[in-house]
């Protein structure tokens, strides 16, 4: 049987091909990555769209976390301040119904409250990068205002509107209580009751009703301020189950489009040796011909 | 006949005979590494003997014809192979560009969607940050400007495919006039007996040329081979040749004509077929895809965005530029409808620190409004789409480039030209023309005998 005489065309063809073999190997191991485009394989880019898209959404999900807890924990320790200052109130509350003070003494323990009822005024106003905590969704107005024509002496201009935010796949989290029900919820209304408390202890009458009627004021508070703490504690939790999803996400990456390192560098010394190969059959295939005998 | 002249006269024939054959094998060295050349072999035969008596004396040899040695059946799956190679080779490297657009480089399509509703999430837990909001419209501007981009390139890529159709339009014209004169020179050797294989070699070339360009079917006929398109339109017939036009359709898209008729659906093989197939099928069909995708996410973005609030307490307007009714021209056309950041509408009750309205727009996410699915999984699917057509291209030109290589292989070992062989023929045609040349030089002897006899 007659073969073809000339073999070039074929060892040419498989030169390029193993030349082919070793540039995909030596691709995938300087990037690290076998998907370097999706026709590297169809099904792995598609499902790294999807990957990509969730590992890119977690991360946002930390960062608004991080976020969210900043102002969680201001508010939280505002509130802190807040029960501190009302304990001290009741304190200068049960000094005053002793008795036994001369009206000028009372007169200087009211002065004291109303130095309270300010400063709970002003941890009622407090702020974080701009935004009003305590305000509802009005965030960007001051929510508490002194004012005389109002019964406690303070206005909410606030609203009652809760913001929550996305921090898992549907998972949202409520991260602000509104003012009025913090402080002036029916009933258990701070500011009414300082402002009772500051009024019995002027006029020396009613000091005990008033001081219980902060008192459970304050148990009313500590009730609110448990909400701070489960929402942090929320967010802790949450905050663990999205960094080991983070790193579940990156573990599916690389099984998907990570390079195996040993295959790769197997298969670019294969190729190698395998064009090394080619090229010597090359060179002996065009050293003679018979003209090279017939002299 | 017989006696000395005579076997003067059957030396000399020997002498041409294999001179004509040395010819042939000096030939055959000479176009080693012609394309398309088969290689020729000298038919040589012996002379008709002469009857004297009971005695019948042979008159020598003679060069009869040469004979070129092909295989027409395995030229024709030549051509067949690569009508099929042309056309994928096409497909592939046309959508190779297209490929460029799905590569997870940060700024393609998907990356784009994403950090839009990443924006949206950071923008949740400030609704009334200007900073926040402003991000939101340059992640929205970003999502407009990728979509744009994607569809930028592919109205790109299909020009440049237009212009390469009309290119391989006029190469066909050029083969198939090359072809049809072949036709008319071998048909006037042949008419006078003459060996028109060097012709015929030069115009199988043509036509393997040529079935990389487009589908055809040869027929032999009496006048020589004539060429069809695979769909039956004529484009060779004896010495003529029918010229394909490239015009400018209503489309925007350059059709083939052949004699009026239009032929562009109907070209399935071939570079020609290729490109058809890109320009005609896959690029349309990617683009409205993308239309798709762009029309179902802003509409429902827009949706969202109405029914909320903006930073002054009024009704949210639209978030981009309504899509077209009919979504062609959707990711052409998007763009932005809210420039100012203030108009964001991402309250939900009408305060400026809601972000009712945001988590409204952020749950588009996970909504299936693009064909049933979520935007994220549409374009992972058309990634996928677009992924498996090149990989399929691919491994199918590979199966076609292994076939062409056999079907060259059994070509080669039939028609390629063999220095071992040529060689080999040197010799034994030299040997021969020295053995005629010394039965020569032996008759003279014999014949000077003869003379000196008289002496």
């Amino acid at each position: 049987m007659r073969v073809n005489p000339n073999p070039m065309p074929n060892l040419l063809a498989a030169l390029v091909r193993v030349q082919l073999d070793e540039q995909t190997a030596m691709l995938e191991i300087t990037t690290g990555r076998r998907v370097n485009k999706p026709s590297d394989d169809p099904t792995a880019a598609a499902v790294l769209v999807q990957n990509q898209d969730r590992s890119d959404e977690t991360a946002q999900f930390l960062k608004s976390l991080s976020n969210m807890r900043g102002q969680l924990q201001t508010a939280d320790a505002t509130l802190n301040s807040m029960v501190l200052a009302i304990q001290r109130a009741i304190t200068i509350g049960v000094e005053g119904a002793s008795g036994t003070l001369s009206s000028a003494n009372r007169a200087s323990l009211a002065g004291e409250l109303s130095g309270i009822q300010d400063q709970l005024l002003s941890l009622a106003n407090v702020s974080f990068q701009g935004q009003y905590l305590f305000a509802g969704t009005a965030t960007r107005s001051r929510p508490f205002s002194a004012d005389a024509t109002s019964a406690s002496g303070v206005r909410y201009d606030g609203n009652s509107g809760v913001n929550a935010v996305e921090v898992g796949d549907g998972f949202l989290l409520p991260i602000n209580r509104p003012g009025s029900q913090l402080f002036m919820a029916a009933g258990n209304d701070a500011f009414q009751a300082m402002h009772d408390l500051m009024q019995a202890m002027q006029s020396g009458s009613g000091i005990d009703t008033a001081v219980n009627q902060l008192r459970h004021s304050l148990d009313y508070l500590s009730g609110q301020r448990v909400f701070f703490g489960n929402t942090i504690n929320q967010l802790d939790a949450q905050q663990t189950f999205l960094n080991s999803q983070k790193i579940e996400l990156s573990k599916q990456e690389t099984d998907l489009a990570g390079a195996d390192m040993a295959s790769a560098v197997s298969r670019m010394v294969n190729a190698q040796n395998a064009r090394d190969a080619s090229l010597a059959a090359m060179g002996r295939a065009i050293q003679t011909t018979l003209f090279d005998y017939l002299r | 006949m017989s006696g000395l002249y005579g076997s003067l006269s059957v030396a000399l024939s020997a002498l041409l005979a294999e001179q004509g054959a040395m010819e042939a094998a000096a030939n055959n060295v000479a176009n080693v590494n012609t394309p398309g050349f088969s290689r020729q072999r000298p038919v040589i035969v012996p002379g008709e003997p002469v009857v004297v008596g009971s005695l019948s004396f042979g008159t020598g040899v003679y060069l009869q014809r040469m004979q070129s040695l092909r295989d027409p059946i395995l030229e024709l799956r030549l051509h067949e192979e690569t009508q099929q190679q042309g056309y994928t080779n096409a497909l592939v490297s046309g959508m190779n560009q297209v490929e460029v657009m799905f590569n997870s480089t940060g700024a393609d399509l998907g990356s784009a969607i994403t950090h839009f509703f990443a924006s949206l999430n950071q923008l949740s837990t400030d609704p009334a940050s200007t900073p926040m909001r402003q991000s939101v419209l340059t992640a929205a501007g970003n999502l407009a400007a990728a979509f744009q981009n994607s569809a930028k390139n592919l109205s790109t890529l299909k020009s440049n495919i237009d212009l390469d159709v009309q290119q391989t339009v006029d190469q066909v014209n050029v083969l198939t006039s090359q072809i049809a004169k072949l036709n008319s020179q071998i048909a006037a050797l042949e008419n006078v007996h003459e060996d028109a294989s060097a012709f015929i070699d030069q115009q199988t070339q043509l036509i393997r040329n040529l079935s990389g360009l487009i589908d055809i079917s040869v027929v032999q006929t009496e006048q020589g081979l004539s060429l069809t398109t695979s769909s039956g339109t004529a484009l060779v017939t004896s010495d003529r040749s029918f010229q394909l036009q490239s015009q400018l359709g209503s489309d925007g898209a350059h059709h083939v004509l052949a004699q009026g008729a239009d032929i562009t659906t109907a070209i399935s093989a071939g570079k020609l077929g290729g490109l058809i197939a890109v320009r005609d099928q896959k690029i349309p069909e990617l683009n409205s895809s993308l239309d798709q995708l762009a029309a179902g996410l802003s509409s429902a973005l827009n949706t969202a965005h109405r029914s909320g609030f903006d930073l002054n307490g009024d009704v949210g307007g639209d978030l981009f530029v309504p899509p077209p009714a009919s979504g062609a021209g959707a990711a052409s056309n998007i763009a932005v409808a809210v420039i100012n950041s203030d108009l964001l509408a991402a309250s939900s009750d009408g305060s400026t620190g809601s972000n009712g309205n945001v988590i409204q727009m952020a749950a588009v996410h996970d909504m299936k409004v693009v064909s049933g699915e979520t935007p994220i999984d549409f374009f992972s699917h058309l990634t996928f789409r677009v992924g498996a057509d090149i990989a399929n291209g691919k491994s199918e030109l590979e199966a076609s480039g292994v076939v062409l290589r056999q079907l060259e292989d059994q070509r080669a070992a039939i028609s390629g030209v063999s220095l071992d062989e040529e060689a080999a023929n040197l010799v034994l045609y030299q040997r021969a023309y020295q053995a005629a040349a010394r039965v020569i030089s032996t008759v003279n002897e014999m014949l000077e005998t003869v003379i000196n006899l008289g002496r």
